[in-house]
């Protein structure tokens, strides 16, 4: 240590070079063929199907998973692990047979009752799970979950037997087989996820049965997906999956064109850039994007203040700003989905704003900040700047902005709301009830603390309503509260999906869904 | 010498130990728990998540139940991803950080002794000028200009090193030398300023006037003087490591512990932050530790009379 | 380190240049630094935005202006605050010596041994909850000063508790005494004008680690909040686009290093000039 010190330098400087000459070869970072490397941008906040909510673990979960149905590329439901379907006379009870020979990857077969078993934990008071109230259509599913009704078997499903799943509604529902393509339906296996508790999760306990294994979850850093010998359809083209969680966007560009990654999502700013190559790809989605009010903080108590807010906002503003492909939209129901309606909603009027202000006895002056929470994302972070721009300028409101990590967001939301958060949300199935439903009174989803029996009737029975006339008349009646009279969110616009697809990809179609399947898909 | 490295690990223990219970308060006073506010819970479903994250007993009882998880390495369970302990956590994200920071902490060593040396030897040449405004350059520049411009420069436009991730040797080179940067180019000025007043100094020109060669005046009283000098300058060096960390892995998407720190912190996840603090001020202990001793073996003045640090 | 008068003078003009900005703001740009203008959005640096534009159409130069204000307070704040306390705390424990420097060594050993990371997280949450009715970036500011002053003071600290305990061997300070003098006024009249050069010197440091700690705190988010900005929240911003607009990130690194070159020459000069030994 005394003595060779100059010499040491110098021998760190020669390794430095070997490494550098070496790197020159760069065989190391050529990826293998079939190998996919994605970028999921952050932690999963979940991977239990009964407890995620989310886009990210839904990436994950559903090339792990598969359900009674999947849609088609029009989004009608085609058979899964349900070979066929039939439905009572009175549209009230489903028959699914189940696929012969559907093995789960310990080798254990599919059963009928593995169904029953995950759909009732979803529907249990003590799993808590967000996403209850989607399957409230069963009969006493509502009571079973309020603890009402204490025995499970009294919930419209059963076994009838290994083969055979039975679904009894409390009314008929003409898209209830699409609505078993959703990730919460999926099959589970109970004397798993009691043996391992919050742990079932995690590799190696995780057991699955769709075309993918989950081999290794690095927490913070990476998930690695196997293709699943055993899947019924055949072991797909792709060998392993690498989703890594990188945040910083710019990061990720950079790592996608030196062909480490193969597949990232575009930030706004390099739209533009992207468009024009061919490894550019855009989805437009059934998605929408809104800013929610806590209706149980002031001054968002008061549908007066939340309407003039509303009205100063300029949706005109965001497709220049955010440059992909979003399209302003003041009602909720989204184009494309059946019953939309594009005069519905509040325009931009700052003039009738500001005298809502004070008509509700505001004062901007004297008005606290207002906060509003978003979770860390370039375009979250641009569309708040933008209004707290304009809640300035056109309200004199003074805006202060927080952000948190996705998975924290989620929390806060469901526990401690903050008074303006964004939020986005993206269709299940392709139904407008997906999309009505989640301001119910009773959905879990719904974080605003809006709760209006009205609508709540309103949406129920629309969703049973068979004749379109009555069920756009419905529809309407039910958005012209959510978003112009009560107001408890303000819908922004709907977005696309920009993608930028490595050329050794072939076979990436996201659906309108903003649905991935990987199974589809080859690489080089 | 063996007396003076034991006392100096019993002094390191109460600071561990005020550190550990200063967290234990801060954890217990901090706003966000595992569940304010949460939906009400069915009592007995509390009760167990009170027993989990131990918060059930009095005070007392709890303190002493955290100091004897401690010393048995158990940090308790994250707030934030459920079903997983931070010492897991940890053990996963510290080889990596430990990886990441002893590479740079080689780099800048080598590098900044080197450079050190040869400026201050050669003292106003062209070499020295521009050694000068490099390591000027070098305290100035922030991880994320560096990052950035390694990224940019290296990583895109010459393809040559991977712009981010932790899968192999190669990638950690980028991070390395951007987190090397700054200590490299301090330890070069200190190096050489060393280099410069020793140089100068009596016992050395009486060296050179007894005609001992010039290579062993320098090895022997120049470089032993440079080390000594940049040994003291080793805990802020720590410091900056520690703390570049956090930048150098958020821009090259490494998870180390400074990654996990960030993101615990903007989590509220408190056992997690506070598990991090225990183990930064562990390595920050050790390491003084080691420079105590390396410093009182190179300078044999300091082991007798243990007067002052 | 050549501290020659050209180096000396380059230092000063530049920070002379940096304090100008932050005194002048937005105003030098002739746009507000949180005004936006979407027609305007993300372009290169031209007659009418001398330094661009964001994404939101803000002109960069304002923003950068707007910055240097928050960056350069923010850091002349911190060093202060670490300058008084690490004096008194020195002057303290060298002048008492004996056991009370050694339990009050203990202690910093302690402080010093936290990151400093955490200090300042949790100094902005204790600052949050306290100071409530101050605006947001008000607080964000206080935090980022006392967490900054509070991680800078131990190094000063250190400096004046050696330097004081070497003057306290000094000879004429034990005439001072023996002729009676209070312990005070030894301290504060003789004693601290004779040590004041290093001390200064350090401070002078201080200054650009200060910057340094900030922008890299803005950096990963911990620091200032939109709208306003600071140099490390610029940074930050223009990385994110770095790939397709490098324009963004180029000023506000420039301007983070050439402050703390500036800073660094000042210091040097500073040195130089209280160091007899050091003109060669």
């Amino acid at each position: 240590m005394v003595r060779g010190g100059g010499r040491a330098a110098v021998l760190v400087l020669c390794t430095l070079c070997a490494g550098v000459a070496q790197s020159c070869g760069r065989d190391e970072m050529r990826p293998a063929p079939r190998e996919l490397r994605i970028n999921l941008e952050t932690e999963p906040p979940s991977l239990d199907w009964s407890l995620a909510t989310d886009g990210i673990s839904i990436i994950a979960i559903q090339q792990l998973m598969r359900g009674l149905t999947r849609l088609s590329r029009d989004l009608r439901p085609e058979p899964d692990l349900a070979e066929r379907w039939s439905v009572s006379a009175d549209g009230r009870t489903y028959t699914f047979a189940l696929r012969p020979g559907v093995v789960w990857s310990d080798g254990e077969p599919l059963r009928a009752q593995q169904f029953v078993d995950s759909w009732l934990r979803l529907l249990a008071p003590e799993t808590a799970a967000e996403y209850a109230y989607f399957l409230f259509p069963l009969k006493n599913a509502r009571a079973f979950n309020a603890g009402t009704i204490t025995d499970p078997g009294a919930v419209g499903v059963r076994a009838r037997d290994d083969a055979t799943l039975e679904v009894e509604l409390e009314a008929p529902l003409v898209y209830f087989p699409a609505l078993v393509n959703f990730m919460v339906t999926f099959p589970q296996r109970r004397e798993l996820i009691e043996r391992y508790g919050e742990r079932w999760t995690e590799p190696p306990n995780l057991v699955t049965l769709g075309p993918f294994t989950l081999e290794e979850w690095r927490h913070e850093y990476r998930l690695v997906l196997r293709a699943n010998p055993r899947y019924w359809a055949g072991r797909p083209a792709l060998d392993r999956i690498t989703a890594y969680m990188v945040e910083e966007d710019s990061t990720a560009l950079v790592l996608f064109e030196q062909g480490l990654l193969d597949l990232v999502k575009l930030p706004p700013l390099e739209i533009r850039r992207y468009r024009e190559r061919p490894e550019y790809l855009r989805q437009p989605l059934l998605r929408g994007y809104y800013y929610g009010f806590d209706l149980r903080t002031p001054p968002f108590d008061d549908a007066r203040v939340r309407r003039a807010f509303a009205h100063a906002i300029d949706r005109a503003e965001f497709p220049p700003l955010l440059q992909g492909g979003e399209q302003p939209w003041p009602s909720w129901i989204p184009p494309g989905m059946p019953h939309a309606n594009p005069q519905l909603g509040l325009a931009f009027d700052p003039e009738r704003a500001r005298a809502l202000l004070r008509e509700a006895g505001v004062d901007p002056a004297t008005l606290a900040p207002v906060r509003i929470v978003f979770n860390s994302d370039q375009t979250h972070k641009l569309v708040a700047e933008k209004v707290q721009a304009m809640w300035r300028e056109h309200l004199g409101v003074r805006v202060e902005l927080e952000n948190r990590e996705w998975k924290v967001f989620l929390k806060e939301l469901a526990t401690n709301p903050p008074p303006v958060f964004r939020l986005g949300w993206g269709a299940d199935f392709p139904d407008p009830d997906n999309f009505m439903n989640l301001f119910t009174s009773y959905s879990e989803n719904n974080h605003t603390g809006f709760a209006n029996p009205h609508y709540d009737a309103l949406v129920l029975r629309a969703a049973s309503e068979v004749d379109p006339a009555t069920r756009q008349s419905l529809y309407d009646e039910a958005q012209r509260i959510l978003c112009e009279q009560d107001v408890p969110i303000v819908p922004l616009f709907v977005t696309a999906s920009n993608f930028a697809v490595a050329r050794r990809v072939h076979g990436f179609v996201p659906s309108p869904m903003d649905l991935y399947f990987f199974d589809r898909v080859s690489a080089e | 010498m063996i007396r003076y490295a034991a006392g100096r690990v019993l002094a390191g223990v109460p600071v561990l130990w005020v550190v550990a219970t200063l967290t234990f308060a801060l954890l217990r006073f901090l706003p966000g728990g595992p569940f304010d506010k949460e939906k009400t819970l069915p009592p007995e479903i509390l009760r167990n998540l009170e027993r989990r994250y131990a918060l059930d007993g009095t005070l007392a009882e709890q303190y002493a139940d955290y100091l004897g998880r401690l010393v048995r390495g158990d940090l308790g369970p994250s707030y934030k991803y459920v079903g997983r302990d931070v010492s897991d956590i940890l053990a996963d994200a510290l080889p990596v950080s430990v990886e990441l920071g002893l590479l740079a902490l080689a780099i800048a060593l080598g590098g900044g002794i080197a450079l050190g040396l040869a400026a201050g030897t050669r003292r106003d040449s062209a070499l020295d000028r521009i050694v000068g405004i490099a390591t000027l350059v070098g305290v100035s520049a922030p991880s994320f200009v560096i990052g950035a411009g390694l990224i940019l420069g290296v990583g895109l436009e010459l393809d040559w090193l991977p712009a981010g991730l932790w899968e192999g040797p190669r990638y950690a080179i980028l991070p390395a030398l951007t987190l090397a940067a700054l200590p490299l180019a301090y330890i070069a000025q200190l190096t050489r300023a060393q280099v410069i007043t020793v140089m100068h100094q009596d016992y050395v020109r009486t060296a050179r006037a007894k005609g001992v060669p010039e290579g062993r005046v320098r090895r022997h009283h120049v470089l032993r003087n440079a080390l000594l000098a940049v040994l003291t300058y080793f805990g802020p060096l720590l410091a900056i490591l520690l703390t570049g960390s956090f930048v150098v892995e958020k821009i090259y998407a490494i998870p180390g512990l400074g990654r996990f720190f960030v993101t615990a912190v903007t989590n509220r996840d408190y056992p997690l932050v506070l598990g991090v603090t225990l183990v930064y001020a562990a390595l920050v202990v050790a390491a003084n530790l080691a420079v105590d001793l390396l410093y009182a073996w190179l300078d044999p003045r300091i082991r007798v009379g243990g007067a002052e640090r | 380190m050549t501290t020659s008068r050209a180096t000396a003078a380059l230092g000063a003009l530049v920070i002379a240049g940096l304090v100008g900005l932050a005194l002048a703001g937005d105003r030098v740009a002739g746009y507000r630094f949180d005004a936006q203008d979407s027609a305007h959005a993300l372009e290169s640096p031209s007659r009418a935005h001398w330094l661009g534009t964001d994404a939101l159409g803000r002109d960069q130069l304002a923003r950068l202006a707007e910055g240097a204000r928050v960056s350069l307070l923010i850091a002349i704040g911190a060093t202060t605050l670490a300058l008084a306390i690490g004096l008194g705390y020195g002057l303290l424990a060298g002048w008492l010596g004996g056991r009370v420097d050694g339990a009050m060594m203990r202690a910093v050993d302690v402080v010093y041994a936290l990151p400093d990371v955490l200090v300042i997280v949790l100094l902005i949450e204790i600052l949050q909850a306290t100071l409530l009715g101050v605006p947001d970036v008000a607080r964000r500011v206080a935090a980022l000063v006392a967490a900054l002053g509070f991680v800078g003071w131990i190094g000063i600290a250190r400096l004046v508790r050696a330097l004081v305990l070497q003057a306290r061997e000094e000879t004429w300070v034990e005439a001072a005494r023996a002729l009676g003098l209070r312990d005070r006024r030894i301290l504060l009249r003789h004693v601290l004008p004779n040590i004041a050069g290093p001390i200064l010197v350090a401070a002078a440091f201080q200054i650009p680690a200060a910057i340094l700690a900030e922008s890299t705190l803005s950096f990963i988010g911990l620091g200032i909040q939109p709208p306003f900005s600071s140099w490390g929240t610029l940074a930050s911003d223009g990385f994110e686009a770095m790939r397709s607009y490098p324009h963004l990130i180029f000023f506000p690194c420039l301007a983070i290093l050439l402050a703390l070159i500036g800073f660094h020459l000042l210091g040097e000069t500073l040195r130089a000039s209280l160091d007899p030994r050091r003109r060669a």
